[in-house]
Parts: structure tokens; sequence; C-alpha cells
């Protein structure tokens, strides 16, 4: 338990120290301070992987169960798949300012929350569950992604004087960024639908219904909904720019909405979620 | 006239703009559908927020707010985007074909081909000779993350065909989705039905305590029956307890069994597009009215809902009736059973030693026997009929889903998803290029097309080549 907390606390640290210095490299416009910051969340990854792989020994299932493993695993996919990108295309790195202080402060605040252990149960044996939670993450790490390289666009695009331009001016063109942007809200929509596709089948499995509008599977029908129009608004209306990012800065915390703050709301079966133990 | 103005409904069910206003409304309306209670009106969710929200009730009353997901209107709403959808997936089949048809030919393209048709044209640097411009070209272009290959004197970068499929492929899955989703709910059957151990229920309409069903759900084509062998309160598997288990068979309509299994969250019962799984449990008598002679006149089971408000901490659901001679009801005989308790309430579970409180009542409404009878036991009733306790049992509410679109849903969000994958995946481009060279120029020529997922921009693969190529560029061509 003290190995698994201590190991929380220091990816906390870490993921902070990593914000601080993309922010440096950022504003200084110094790219060795914002390689630093992806090494540094690089390894606050690792210690989170370690800490959920000491909880995982210890209650004997996987981190998706109550708030603070859900959130703590978003943020670990999310973390993750910002360092993946940063290390296959290092010109993206700086990116990292809009991504680490969403990290930041999602896990701190699944460790001031950590409620009880949510305990497995028939209904949370299966498969499913896995594969549902997985591409839930993974959804959210492409959201996530999608979301920082739209902040850096805004941020260039805004900058009047040309100081912030020239901050970020080792990141791609804009038009590269913007189609990046794109991309990775793309993938994260994909993720997305398998994610709803897995937890119907789940649902079906588990209690004999594939869709039931539960406020969760209404809100994760709406955030995919809201992505399905961010990129008809680019394919086909061919928005572009300013307003297209906007949307995607829009869009993301709609999906952490959906992930962790519906049953802070509503009243609703998806335990594993807000670990409040109804109904499983 | 009528044909006008059929061909501008058409346009509007097909433009882009009308489509994706519609998917805002849509999410906009799942939105209020999921914060506004949902219900009937009688429902105790809905008449509290009624009462606390009386402004706001009226309109959401007038639009049936309470009942968003099985509102006509929202019905019309998903009805539109099902004949959008159709008329854009059949849209984009027409651009894949386009596409499909263009990536063929531009994988066999050579140098003259491309000289014949190119969008970008660059003057090298005089001091690069055509081989070196090639060479400098291809490690441009690669860096930029497209690999090219040499053929017939071009560099060559080509998608597959399919790659252009993504997209209607799942757009048409999505209109599939729909339509299961329309087909299924109009012929699928759901309810809630109450099965005592040993007992054997048809699968009719009137067994379900609760049901709904589609319109074009046909019961009397259903001729099989449900009945349940064993009740486990607390059944155990891999260290997992999967809650209060009985054990499920299915029966043809000659009685002979289809499938028989314990069913538990995750290892519900299947059989065709039958879907059963344990919702609650109670407890059952069976009693059977017995004659002078000790001839059974009829035998049944009484359902026992266990409630912590009532007295002895079970209600009796529905009774038995006590028949005359005739087969004509004379008396209504009603059984509860009481649980045990313990500091936190009545327990809900089979008492050590199960006995019944029996409730004969006439017509009239007088009691004529009230007392607690225990298993096997006979107590004489009014006349010369008696009333035996047979046994008090476990039942088992099952809930039974009959959709036989369910597999089809599965396979139309597989193909949804292959479809979906590919879009997202799969690159769709076309990068062409050669050299031309004359007495007194080198040209380098490019035709380029980034349909999807490309690594980069025209713009920068068009910056990116001159500045290797240390050329000037002579304008583009599109
Ligand atoms: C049923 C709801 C719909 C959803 C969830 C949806 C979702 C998507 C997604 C995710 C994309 C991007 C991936 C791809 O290219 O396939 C897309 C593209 C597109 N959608 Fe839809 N769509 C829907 C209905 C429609 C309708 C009704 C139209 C008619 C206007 C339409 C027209 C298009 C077009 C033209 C593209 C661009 C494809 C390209 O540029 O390659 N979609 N849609």
């Amino acid at each position: 338990m003290i190995v698994e907390i201590l190991l929380t606390w220091l990816a906390l640290t870490l993921y902070a120290v990593s914000t601080v210095l993309v922010v440096v490299g950022v504003v200084f416009s110094n790219s060795r301070f914002t390689s630093w910051s992806v090494i540094a969340a690089a390894i606050g990854a690792v210690l989170q992987t370690v800490s959920f792989g000491v909880r995982w020994v210890r209650l004997g299932h996987g981190p998706y169960l109550g708030f603070y493993e859900v959130a703590g695993s978003l943020v670990l996919f999310a973390v993750a798949t910002f360092v993946v990108v940063a290390w296959r295309n290092p010109r993206l790195a700086p990116a990292g300012i809009g991504i680490m202080p969403v990290a930041l402060l999602l896990l701190g605040g699944s460790m001031l929350a950590q409620g009880e252990v949510v305990e497995m149960t028939a209904k949370l044996t299966s498969w499913w569950l896995i594969l549902h939670v997985a591409f839930a993450n993974l959804a959210f790490g492409a959201f996530v992604v999608s979301f920082g390289c739209a902040i850096v666009y805004l941020v260039r695009a805004r900058s009047v004087d040309g100081k912030w331009a020239k901050r970020f001016e080792k990141l791609p063109v804009q038009e590269v960024l913007e189609n990046l942007t794109v991309r990775f809200a793309l993938l994260g929509f994909l993720f997305w639908g398998i994610m709803i596709a897995t937890g119907s089948i789940w649902a079906n499995e588990a209690w004999g219904r594939y869709w039931g509008w539960d406020p969760i599977e209404t809100w994760c029908l709406v955030v995919w909904i809201i992505y399905a129009v961010y990129l008809h608004v680019r394919f086909t209306l061919k928005w572009t720019g300013v307003r297209l990012a906007w949307f995607a800065i829009i869009a993301m915390p709609l999906s952490l909405f959906a992930l962790v703050g519906i049953p802070l709301v509503f009243n609703t079966p998806h335990a594993g979620i807000g670990g409040l133990g109804k109904d499983l | 006239m009528i044909g006008a103005a059929w061909r501008r409904l058409v346009a509007l069910l097909r433009s882009p703009r009308f489509a994706t206003v519609l998917l805002l409304v849509l999410s906009g309306w799942a939105i209020v559908g999921g914060i506004v209670p949902q219900g009937t009106a009688t429902n105790s969710d809905v008449m509290a927020w009624a009462a606390a929200h009386p402004a706001v009730e009226r309109y959401a009353r007038a639009v049936n707010l309470h009942q968003a997901f099985t509102n006509p209107l929202f019905f019309a709403l998903v009805v539109l985007l099902g004949i959008s959808t159709a008329l854009c997936a059949w849209e984009r089949t027409k651009v894949a074909l386009r596409r499909s048809a263009t990536l063929h030919s531009a994988a066999r393209s050579d140098a003259a081909s491309v000289e014949a048709r190119h969008d970008i044209e660059i003057v090298c640097d005089p001091s690069l000779s055509a081989p070196e411009a090639m060479a400098m070209a291809a490690e441009t272009v690669e860096r930029l993350g497209i690999k090219v290959r040499a053929q017939d004197g071009a560099l060559v970068s080509v998608s597959q065909r399919w790659t252009a499929w993504g997209s209607p492929l799942f757009h048409w899955a999505l209109l599939g989705l729909l339509v299961a989703l329309f087909v299924g709910n109009a012929f699928r059957a759901e309810g809630l039905m109450g099965v005592a151990v040993g007992q054997t229920v048809p699968d009719a309409r009137a067994s379900y305590g609760v049901v709904t069903n589609g319109l074009l759900r046909n019961w009397s084509g259903v001729h099989r029956s449900v009945r349940v062998d064993a009740f486990e309160p607390d059944y155990t598997l891999g260290g997992v307890d999967r809650g209060p288990t009985p054990t499920v068979t299915v029966l043809d309509a000659n009685g002979k069994a289809i499938k028989t299994q314990r069913v538990y969250p995750n290892n519900t019962l299947k059989t065709g597009g039958l879907t059963i799984y344990p919702n609650a449990f109670g407890l059952a008598a069976r009693g059977s009215i017995v004659d002078a002679s000790g001839k059974v006149l009829g035998s049944g089971f009484q359902i026992i809902d266990f409630s912590q408000e009532a007295s002895g901490g079970t209600v009796a659901v529905g009774g038995f009736y006590v028949p005359n001679s005739k087969g004509e009801a004379v008396y209504d005989a009603q059984v509860s059973v009481s649980l045990e308790r313990d500091a936190g309430g009545w327990i809900q579970s089979m008492p050590a030693q199960p006995a019944a409180r029996v409730v004969v009542v006439s017509r009239d409404g007088s009691t004529v026997l009230d007392r607690v009878v225990r298993k096997g036991e006979i107590v004489s009733l009014p006349g010369s009929q008696s009333f035996r306790l047979d046994d008090i049992v476990y039942y088992a509410r099952l809930q039974v889903v009959d959709d036989w679109t369910i597999p089809l849903l599965y396979a139309v969000l597989v193909v949804a998803l292959v479809g979906l994958s590919i879009a997202t995946l799969a690159r769709q481009q076309i990068v062409l290029a050669t050299v031309v060279e004359s007495p007194n120029e080198v040209r380098f020529l490019v035709r380029v097309r980034l349909w999807r997922n490309a690594p980069t921009t025209r713009s920068e693969l068009q910056d990116e080549l001159t500045r290797a190529l240390g050329g000037n560029q002579k304008g583009s061509m599109t």
C-alpha cells in the first residue's frame, strides 16, 4: 500500500515537473526544456504504471473500478499517448502545454477523491469490460492529444505580435498541426465507437439489454455524435482555422464529463466509473 | 412543380449542412432527455420533477420529453437521419468508385503520364543532374513520411484501392445499424416472468408480469416454454459470488429440452433470439386443492415476493382459487411465508423451517380460514375440500428478451467499425513525380492528391521540394 501511494505521488510530481518544463520551454523558446518535459512525463507514466501494477496484485483486478482508478487510467493513457506521439515526432513536444496540465489536475483530483475500493462482482467479471475500459482510455488519450494540438494552434493563431508564434516555431506549420488535431479526433472517435460497441455487447451479456438510455450511455452517445459533428464540419463543411480548433477544445471536456463527471451528477449503474458501487 | 419540390427535398436531405444540423439537434435532444427524468406521468421521479419545475414541465409535457427516446418526434428525427445517411452513403460510394479508379490507374503511372498530368512544377538548380534531382526528391518526400518507389522513370506512392472504401462502408453500416435497431424493436418482446423451481411456464404474453413488445411481434407463433430446475441463492464460481442463480431450461413445443444452464450475470441463457437473465427472486408455495376422496382437483404455484415493509417479510402475488365441482371459483386462497429476522430486518432467503400462512376468503369477502400450515400438511376448507401445502421453494423472476436481430446488430457494428478503421487509419494519397531534362533546364514534376490521413500537406510538400531541389517554382497547376 505504501509503495503504491509513494509511486503515485512520485508520478504526480513528475507530471508537475513536466508541466513546468514544457511551459518554461515554450515561453523561453528552449527546446531542451520541452524535450526534458517529455522525459519527465514518460518516467511519471512508468511509475504510475508500476503503482497500478502493485494495486492490481493487491486487489486482484485492473485499474477500472472507482473514481481513483478510472481517472488515473485516463491520465496514464493520455500521457502515454502524448509521450509516444512526441517520441515519434519530436516537433510535437510543445503540444504538452495543452496536455500535461490536464493530466496533472485529473490525477491530483482523483487522488484527493480516492474513495473506497470497489470489489469485483459477477457483473464485472467479463472480457468485454476489459475491452470496454481499454478503449475508453485509448479514446480519451486521443482526444486529449487532439485538444493539446488545438490549444497550441489557437495560441499561435491568436498571437498578434507574433511572440507566441515564435515560441512555438519548432512545431509543424499550422496546417499540419490542424490535420493532426483532426486525425487524433478521428482516432478518438473510432476508439470511442469501439468503447460504445463493446459496452453495449457487455450490457447485453451482463444484464440482458444492450441499450437502456442510462445517463452514461446517453452522454457517451452525445460525445460520439458531437465528435461526428466536428468531423463533418471539417470534412464536409470545410471548416478550418480558429473555429475548428475551438470545437476540438470544447469537445474534449465533454468526453471527460461523460467518463468521470456523470456519476457525480446523475444516478447511474455505471458504478465502475463513479466508484459508487451501485447496483453491481 | 412536384418534381421540383421533390428535388429540393432530396437536395436538402443530402446536404452536409442538414446532416450536421440534424446530428447537433439529436445530441441536444439526448442531453435534454438525459437530464429530464424518464418515465410515464405516474412515475415518482417524473412527478417530483414536474412539481419542482412547473414552468418547464409545461413545455416538457408538450413534446413528451419524459419519454424522450420512445417519442414520435425523436423517432422522426432518427428516420430523417437514416434517409439522409442513405443519400450520403450513396454519394460516398460514387466518390469511392471514382477514387479507386483514379488510384488504380495512378498505380500504373510512368514518367510520360506524370509529364502529361501534373500539379506542381519546379525548375531545379542548374547544377543538379536529373538522377541527382530524383534522389534528393525521393529523400525529401520520405522525410515528410511518404515512402516512394521508382517505377518506369517516375517516383510513385499510391494507396491501395480499398483505402477509398472506408467512409462509404461506415456510412452504409450506420444506416444498417439504424434499420436493424428499428426492425429489432418492431419484433422484439421483453418482459419479466416469475417461475418457481419445478414449474414450467409457457412463453406466452399472459405468463409475464410486465411485458413490452414491438408492433410486429406475433405471440401466437411462439410455442416454447421455460422451466426452472433448481435455484442456488449464493452460487460461487472462480472465487466470485455470482448471486442468486437459477438453473433454467427452455423447452420446445413438444416439451423437449432445447437448452439448460445456470443463468447469472455474464452467463445469460441464449437460444435462437431468446436471452434469459435472472432479474430477481423470491419464494413460491405449491399447493393443491384435494376433494374428500383425496383426488387432486387442481394444483398451482403462488409467487411470494420479499418485502421489508410487509408483516412476516413477504407478500403474496396473485393467488389460488378453490373450485367447486363444476370448476367455478368459490374461494380465493393466498399463501405467504414468514421469514426469519435479524437486526437488519427480514432475512430474504428460505427460512430454516418454512411454514406458510394460508388465508382463504370466500367470494363475499369473509375469511373462512387463516392459519399457519407446514409443508405436506392438509387443512380442511368449508365444504368437502381441503388444501394441501405441497412445498415451499424459491422462484426466479426471469427477464426474457426475444430479439432475433441482436446477432445482426453485432455484425453491422463490426462492419461499421471496420469501415471507420479504414477511414481513420488508411491513407488515401497519390504522389507521382518525375524529372524532365531539356537542354537548358531540369524540371521536376509532381502529381499529388492527399485525400486522407496524409502525413503532410500539399503546400508543405511543395515548399520542401522547392527548397531541396534548390530551384524555383514555376507555379502550380491543379
Ligand atoms: C448517422 C450519423 C453519421 C455519423 C455518426 C457520421 C460520421 C462520420 C465520420 C466519423 C466521418 C469521418 C470519417 C469518414 O470519412 O468516414 C464522416 C465523414 C463524412 N460524412 Fe458522415 N456521419 C453520419 C451521417 C452522415 C450524413 C447524413 C451525411 C450526409 C451529408 C454524411 C456525410 C459525410 C461526408 C461527406 C463525409 C466526408 C468523407 C470524406 O471526406 O472522405 N454523414 N461521417
